[in-house]
């Protein structure tokens, strides 16, 4: 193997227009070592951000995993108090529900010394005649009283609920005598839709 | 130092196997094994659907219910949070079993006995359903070593309105009558199952959670039925069936222009909450499995169809007799008369036996089971109610109308010989009260899912011209002078409406071939003549003190004015036709 190094530089392919004047044998030397001091501060910069990066990786990851591990109990605190608030709404909707039933209402009703009327009555607009025969209702002739044995909801037992206490009767309004001809006196009040 | 060398790379490959073995050969098994105790397999609930009424009124739901289990071997002293929050406080076990007694409404001693049967046992079972109340109170007491279970279960808001009708389910969720066994389909759901993996305290992990089934909700069925107006009717029947000492009565509403039934009512009805207190005769829905002979409200038919075929008119004439002989048939009127000129209209409004009878001569009798048959009477109805009764038109198991006796021939054209039910009768009625076109019955309005889609609607129909319009209406004013100058016109007036009705008082058969004496009054009709609207019919079986179609006026009359009300018909403006009764 030809040892490069000792080779002349002019025979390596000098440029033909060199002069030749002045044959001075050049020979290839060592290059020069880099200036140590500069060479030697990037390293440490390296080896600081890999090694940093790592922690910060590491340190990223054990955050993440302590806040998804948070979170997971979090969901799981939440999911608890969910089913809570869904059984409490299961309770309170099954009471809605029952107290809602006709049987509830009609009794309630019946208790407060309502009287459903057996009488229909229309009020036709257009010319403000009275339709059917008004008659006040009393209870002798209302239609149906309520009668927990007859129709039973066992989600009422053992009693419904209570209504308010029925007013003093002193306290009510006094019962206007029901007029049965109600005459219409100027235009009908109606909505102006085009 | 070879020594040492060839030790270091001994125990080196030890290692390695074994490393080998753990990581790869036995990896899936020991992988499974750590799965196994950390994960956690649920069930997901697929909730059954509701039950609804026409306007969306919820009659069956589904709620959560909690089994209470114990384990006895762990019944022992604990100790609990402080009641002001802090410190540890001892409970012995007679406390704790005093205290959940108390919570459950239980008899201390009750609940001793459960957990103390076999002090050895893992598991006893304390109650199988308690509410979310009670469940909620239990766990608030910090027992260790209590269990519990959610499980499923039915509720009915309405109790007994719509009972019949609505069905209930047994106490493992199976259904068992009405709409929930002939709509189970629909509203069954489907469980599902999940797989989450769980930490050592039971959190959840992340991300772990895979569903190997999702869980389906059942549909909804949405009922034809008005609940305000089916309770209305219950509790008008209920009152009624009492008062005359009756044993049970139905009542049915239909839409005329639809075929729609509003309400199917009965009494008794089973309370599907709680289903044990109702006798079990009563716990179905007889208006449609329950079939009887209708008596004279079949009249209206029989003149629906003599008028069609052209073989009679409202003032055709004829010479009715007390007792009228033919062939070997003895027809009777229920009251004695001498003979009297009735026309067809008169022999409805007074309800004529040997009219009827002798009117149906100018018709044959195939004729006649022509327009049975497009009534629709002797098969079921459209709707496939479970247990549905298809009623007999041809009794006795003979081979067809003409080959049936006389009497029977004579017994048909006023309702005796022959069965319906309460729903076929209703149908027949509604065609008659709209112009001739029977619509399908219809109780149910299809299958509500999730998402939003309906499945198994009923088919759009057209109905089914059964008779021409005009034998329609005059069949309808004809019943009118029942309501006006009939012998129950006084309980059927409704103020400012037109009413159209029928009475009817049939002989029960005693189930061995003869009439035992026993009757079943009826009333069916409908209104507002002018236009009708509102078909109403009216049964109650076996009264006592009153034994004629006055037992089921009343209830006619309050049934019909409440849904004449809840739906706003107008009252009538043109007065009646004033047909003739005699001549």
């Amino acid at each position: 193997m030809t040892n490069l190094a000792t080779v002349p530089i002019a025979r390596l392919g000098a440029p033909a227009s060199a002069p030749e004047a002045e044959p001075r044998r050049r020979w290839l030397r060592p290059a020069p070592d880099a200036v140590p001091r500069a060479r030697r501060r990037p390293r440490i910069v390296y080896a600081a951000v890999a090694i940093g990066g790592i922690a910060i990786i590491a340190l990223a990851q054990l955050l993440l995993t302590i806040g998804l591990s948070d979170g997971a109990y979090q969901v799981s605190a939440q999911q608890a108090k969910l089913k809570d608030l869904s059984r409490t709404n299961q309770a309170l909707s099954e009471q809605l529900t029952a107290f809602s039933s006709p049987q509830n209402l009609v009794q309630n009703a019946q208790a407060l010394g309502m009287v459903a009327n057996g009488n229909t009555v229309y009020l036709r607009l257009s010319d403000g005649a009275v339709l059917g025969s008004p008659a006040p209702a009393t209870s002798a002739n209302a239609p149906i009283t309520a009668n927990q044995a007859l129709v039973p909801n066992s989600l009422l037992q053992p009693e419904p609920v209570k209504a308010a206490p029925i007013p003093d009767a002193s306290s009510a309004p006094p019962a206007a005598a029901p007029d049965p001809s109600v005459p219409w006196q100027g235009a009908l009040p109606s909505p102006q839709t085009h | 130092m070879t020594i040492a060398v060839l030790i270091i790379v001994a125990v080196v490959s030890v290692f390695c196997v074994r490393l080998v073995d753990i990581q790869i050969v036995q990896a899936d098994s020991l992988n499974a094994i750590s799965l196994a105790s950390r994960s956690d397999s649920t069930v997901t609930l697929g909730t059954r659907g509701d039950i609804v009424d026409a306007n969306g009124v919820v009659l069956a739901t589904s709620i959560l219910r909690y089994a209470i289990e114990a384990d006895p071997s762990a019944v022992a002293e604990f100790e609990r949070p402080g009641p002001d929050g802090t410190g540890e406080v001892k409970v012995s076990a007679e406390q704790a079993i005093g205290e959940l007694a108390s919570v459950m409404g239980l008899e201390p001693s009750v609940v001793t006995a459960i957990v103390t049967a076999d002090p050895t046992s893992r598991y006893a079972l304390i109650s199988k359903s308690v509410d979310v109340t009670t469940y909620n109170a239990i766990r608030a007491l910090d027992i260790p070593w209590l269990y519990y279970k959610a499980d499923q279960s039915r509720t009915y808001p309405d109790g007994s309105v719509a009972g019949n009708l609505v069905g209930f389910v047994g106490a493992d969720g199976s259904a068992l009558a009405g709409t929930e066994l002939t709509q189970n389909a629909c509203l069954a759901g489907s469980d599902g199952s999940e797989v989450t993996e769980t930490g050592e305290d039971g959190v959840a992990i992340p991300g772990s959670t895979v569903t190997l089934k999702k869980a389906v909700d059942g549909g909804k069925v949405q009922l034809t039925i008005n609940a305000d107006l089916q309770y209305f009717a219950q509790e008008a029947l209920a009152q009624r069936v009492t008062e005359v000492g009756a044993e049970s009565g139905t009542v049915v509403v239909t839409e005329a222009k639809t075929g729609k039934i509003l309400t199917a009512a009965e009494y008794p009805t089973v309370d599907p909450n709680n289903v044990d207190a109702t006798d079990p005769a009563f716990r179905g829905a007889k208006v449609f499995s329950d079939p009887f002979e209708p008596g004279s409200t079949f009249k209206s038919i029989t003149a629906a169809s003599l008028i069609d075929a052209g073989a009679a008119t409202p003032s055709s004439q004829v010479m009715a007799p007390y007792e009228y002989k033919s062939g070997s048939a003895v027809i009777h009127d229920s009251f004695f008369h001498p003979d009297m000129p009735w026309t067809l209209t008169g022999v409805i409004e007074q309800s004529s036996n040997t009219g009827i009878s002798m009117l149906s001569n100018n018709m044959s009798v195939d004729q006649r089971w022509d327009y049975m048959n497009k009534f629709h009477l002797g098969k079921p109805t459209e709707v496939g109610f479970v247990g549905e009764d298809s009623g007999d038109i041809l009794p006795g198991g003979v081979s067809g109308p003409t080959q049936l006796d006389d009497q029977t021939i004579y017994n048909t054209t006023f309702g005796q010989g022959l069965t319906v039910t309460a729903v076929q009768m209703a149908s027949a009625y509604q065609a008659i009260a709209n112009n001739g076109v029977r619509m399908p019955v219809q109780l149910f309005e299809g299958c509500k899912h999730e998402d939003g889609t309906v499945t198994d609607a009923p088919p759009t129909s057209t109905g089914e011209q059964v008779i021409s319009p005009q034998a329609a209406q005059d069949t309808v004013h004809m019943m009118e002078s029942v309501a006006t100058t009939g012998y129950a016109a006084d309980a059927l007036k409704i103020p400012g409406y037109r009413v159209s009705a029928k009475t009817g008082t049939a002989e029960m058969s005693n189930g061995s071939g003869a009439y035992g004496g026993a009757y079943l009054t009826s009333m069916a009709g409908m209104a507002p003549s002018d236009d009708p609207q509102y078909v109403v019919s009216v049964t109650i079986r076996k009264p006592v003190t009153i034994t004629s179609g006055l037992a089921a006026a009343p209830v006619f009359q309050k049934v019909l004015s409440q849904a004449l009300k809840t739906y706003r018909v107008q009252p009538s403006t043109v007065p009646a036709p004033d047909l003739p009764t005699t001549y």
